[in-house]
């Protein structure tokens, strides 16, 4: 994966500015992160037969790229696609920006791309969200346990509950007897109301479907677009 | 249930289903199992046999194994079972998991096990049981722990899925209750997490049961779970089953919720119970069929932001119209009633 050429990218407007194509302002230097962009951006290049005239590779792109709720647009030797919430078996639908133009050195092509996804930098979030909840019980928990709600509930059960019995089918088939409600209890320590525990979990489950999203979903994007670029469009 | 042939759609009773969008009606009609003998007997004799398996393991299971936290590991091992049954017999290649799909999914479960579950602790059915069983004596009601173990799990499942069937019909014919369901309504494929998408408000409204207002063995309860998580796990799956007769005609299965999926009106205001079917066979309601092409208008997708202001949005465009009918100028009455109403899928 390599940049654009300076010339290159300074003719095409960025795929994320308003519109799917507005350049930034003259005289305001593009702010340019490549490790944190990396988050939500997918970059690359598929081999091209260089014979293709440029109009016959965008051809070949257009199947792909025509589904409902895209807007594409020719922009000079770019091609600039944007997608307003895409269906779900839209082959592009986690990349919902983009930006492909050709490249020609002696006697190779290749297509590159640059594309943005609002999945993946959303995905990116999420844990910090279930981070928020997490820490959300815990600091309920405390506020309620300090206002000592929580204590005086547990005061009340003294009194032995009734020992329940189970129905003389279920002796005979063997499942185990209930047990005495009145029995345990003393082991379990007053925790609070409401368990963090599922919020760290889902962090950690989020960041994992990141990474997995950032990995599959480009390698996903660059194959659609070789096989496309593979065969002439159907007639 | 057969239906006639009437032109677009197929009659149904008195109603026409599949006037607006493809729906297959009758048993006869859905898709089979593709593939050779062990294929055909595995998607053929999973569910049952999951659903005795699981019976039998929550029966015979020691006291200490018989919690809460095992059967939150087994629900998580099932549901990757499931997803990989999803991925080898898909029902539509239409409705395949994408990354995108999933993580997506993974959000709205996730906010119903962390957000939801919190907000539930206060203003949830457990609250509500907790202040009514303070102003009666309920204690008439333990003679239902000494009924059989089984007995007591298939009444618990039978009476929350009573109230969820009511519930559910209530969101598709009064306005209000159907403004915070529609979100729901605009999932365009069908995989095993798509219960917990659409708004919050849905989610739990229909999490309201009085099943804890009787008094159950809790062996009982979780006897009940395990029925919800072999039978009513299935309403949104995408797998391609051969379910017995029997099955279908006692429980809820994919085929008749994508029915009531569908992107027909008429077929929507079907199949509202979440595990027994029976329920709907009693009330009228049941189409027996599948659909493949699922969603409102046309199929469009609601991303989380739009499902979590819909019903909020939605009420107050409504509540302004309606204000105008009633109190406006005449020009603003004409402009109200020129207003497209959101029409529910009923």
């Amino acid at each position: 994966m390599s940049e654009p050429s300076a010339g290159l990218a300074s003719d095409k407007p960025e795929p994320w500015g308003s519109g799917g194509g507005a350049k930034a302002p003259t005289g305001f230097p593009a702010i340019r992160l490549p490790l944190i962009e990396a988050i939500w951006r997918a970059r690359g290049d598929v081999p091209l037969d260089p014979s293709l005239t440029n109009e016959e590779v965008f051809a070949r792109l257009d199947p792909l790229l025509r589904t409902p709720g895209t807007t594409i647009v020719t922009e000079g030797e770019a091609l600039i696609y944007a997608k307003d919430n895409p269906a779900a078996q839209d082959k592009l639908a986690t990349f919902t920006r983009g930006r492909m133009w050709i490249e020609r050195a002696g006697q190779g092509a290749v297509l590159r791309f640059d594309l943005f996804s609002h999945a993946l930098l959303l995905c990116f979030l999420a844990p910090l969200l279930f981070l928020g909840f997490a820490q959300m019980a815990v600091a309920i928990n405390d506020w309620e346990a300090a206002s000592g709600a929580a204590t005086e509930e547990k005061k009340e059960d003294d009194k032995p509950k009734p020992v329940k019995k189970l129905n003389p089918v279920d002796e005979f088939l063997g499942a185990p007897a209930p047990e005495d409600p009145n029995k345990k209890k003393d082991e379990k320590k007053d925790e609070g109301r409401h368990s963090p525990i599922e919020g760290y979990v889902l962090a950690g489950i989020f960041f994992v479907i990141y990474l997995v999203g950032r990995w599959l979903e480009p390698w996903l994007a660059r194959r659609r677009l070789r096989a496309a670029l593979a065969a002439p469009p159907p007639a | 249930m057969t239906g006639t042939q009437a032109g677009a759609g197929t009659q149904v009773g008195k109603r026409i289903i599949g006037a607006d969008a493809p729906v297959i009606v009758g048993w006869e009609n859905i898709g089979k199992v593709e593939g050779g003998p062990i294929k055909q007997f595995v998607f053929t004799w999973f569910q049952p046999v999951m659903l005795i398996a699981a019976i039998l393991f929550w029966y015979y299971a020691p006291n200490w194994l018989a919690v809460a936290s095992t059967a939150i590991a087994i629900r998580l091992g099932w549901m990757v079972l499931l997803l990989g049954l999803e991925w080898v017999n898909p029902r539509y290649e239409s409705w395949q998991l994408t990354w995108k799909e999933f993580a997506t999914d993974a959000f709205y479960v996730a906010l119903g096990m962390t957000f939801l579950r919190m907000v539930d602790a206060y203003i949830g059915d457990g609250a509500i049981i907790a202040a009514v069983q303070g102003a009666f004596d309920w204690s008439k009601f333990s003679w239902f722990t000494g009924l059989p173990l089984l007995l007591q799990a298939i009444l618990i499942s039978m009476i929350f899925d009573f109230g969820q069937y009511w519930m559910h019909r209530g969101m598709h014919n009064w306005h209000p209750l159907w403004l915070v369901h529609a979100p729901h309504h605009y999932i365009t494929q069908l995989n095993i997490n798509k219960g917990a998408v659409g708004n919050p408000i849905e989610l739990f409204l229909i999490g309201l049961g009085i099943g804890g207002l009787f008094d159950f063995l809790p062996r009982a309860f979780l006897l009940a779970g395990a029925i919800g998580m072999t039978v009513a796990v299935y309403q949104h799956i995408n797998v391609r089953f051969n379910t017995p007769r029997w099955w279908r005609y006692v429980f809820n299965t994919v085929e008749h919720h994508s029915v009531h999926h569908s992107q027909d009106y008429e077929a929507t205001r079907s199949n509202y119970s979440g595990t027994w079917i029976i329920w709907d066979r009693i009330f009228g309601t049941c189409v027996d069929g599948e659909a493949e092409l699922l969603g409102m208008e046309g199929g469009r997708r609601m991303h989380i932001g739009e499902t979590m202001v819909f019903p909020f949005r939605e009420g107050w465009r409504d509540a302004k119209a309606a204000w105008a009918r009633r109190f406006g100028s005449d020009r603003a009455k004409g402009a109200a009633v020129a207003t497209p109403q959101l029409e529910p899928a009923e």
